[in-house]
């Protein structure tokens, strides 16, 4: 530090200069402690209680279950929709054309495809089909 | 509290955060701090009064919001960043009042130096006064920290939220510029 002064500073030497009026530091703290208002302190000591501890897991949990039930939600109505679609397209295909027909006769398909392609036979026969050839 | 009782700053920390302690312990930070907050003020508004009513802000501004402050700093830091924001917030009013430019520095403070009674500094003494007084705020306050209280540039860092080596080019700056300031004023 010494190397940073000047020779200015050096002579001067560290007093400001500045005084203070007689035992102000003395009385200072009981005047200032006299004039500190009411305040409301939390105290850090006291033991949060059970609700407050598991709060935020609660929070955390219920916001996954939220998501859950979305996604539930969402997938349901997606489902509905597209299994619906493809319904309607395998039942296109039959009226037009014997392709299926062509399909399960080369043993691509399994047991199971050809109870699900008749069940949704039967299904679309009960519903009109769009007119393909004139839309 | 006698001044000769140990201070202890963790203790005292803990007390401040218990209803039934804190005003205690707000007056062992009172008794342990106001002297060197005093002069920090001092050095920055000069006038005795005016640094008297800037440390009772400062005590109070700290008490009003004791529970905001959760340990993470030093106490003494904390301390003196209010004190030094109240010193600037009080000074800026000043010179408010005094019709004086936000812009400008603060010389206008040293005006009436030499007929304050609470100053018995020679003209020499004066003289650093209104040099140091001429200096950019920040390196008022650089220089104040510094020489008269001899404090590290690591704690200054902390305080004013400054690097260490722009903390020295400050400090070196200002002591280029005192010394202008008195070869100028020969």
């Amino acid at each position: 530090m010494k190397q940073e002064e000047s020779t200015i500073l050096k002579k001067l030497g560290k007093d400001s200069g500045f005084k203070t009026p007689e035992n102000y530091f003395d009385d200072f703290n009981e005047r200032m402690t006299a004039m500190l208002p009411d305040v409301e302190i939390t105290d850090v000591n006291v033991k949060p209680s059970t609700w407050v501890r598991v709060r935020p897991y609660a929070y955390l949990a219920a916001m996954f279950a939220g998501i859950w039930c979305m996604m539930k939600v969402f997938n349901g109505i997606n489902g509905t929709t597209s299994g619906q679609m493809r319904v309607n397209e395998i039942a296109e295909g039959i009226h037009m054309e014997g392709n299926a027909d062509e399909f399960m006769m080369m043993g691509a398909a399994s047991d199971y495809d050809v109870m699900s392609y008749q069940d949704s036979v039967a299904q679309s026969m009960d519903e009109p089909l769009p007119d393909v050839n004139n839309p | 509290m006698s001044s000769r009782e140990k201070y202890d700053e963790q203790q005292v920390v803990e007390q401040l955060h218990d209803p039934a302690t804190c005003r205690t312990a707000f007056s062992k930070v009172i008794e342990h701090y106001s002297s060197s907050l005093y002069w920090q003020i001092r050095r920055m508004v000069i006038d005795h009064d005016d640094a008297n009513d800037v440390l009772q802000n400062t005590f109070l501004k700290a008490w009003t919001s004791i529970d905001n402050f959760r340990g993470d700093a030093r106490l003494s830091t904390w301390l003196y960043k209010i004190a030094i924001n109240e010193s600037i917030t009080f000074i800026n009013k000043k010179k408010v009042m005094a019709q004086v430019s936000l812009d400008d520095d603060d010389s206008f403070l040293v005006n009436s130096l030499e007929s304050d009674r609470w100053f018995d500094g020679d003209q020499a003494q004066a003289k650093l006064q209104r040099a140091i007084a001429a200096l950019p705020q920040k390196q008022r306050l650089v220089f104040n920290m510094r020489y008269y209280d001899e404090m590290k540039y690591e704690d200054m860092s902390e305080i004013l939220g400054t690097s260490v080596g722009a903390l020295k080019a400050s400090y070196h700056h200002a002591i280029k510029k005192i010394e202008t300031f008195f070869n100028e004023h020969d």
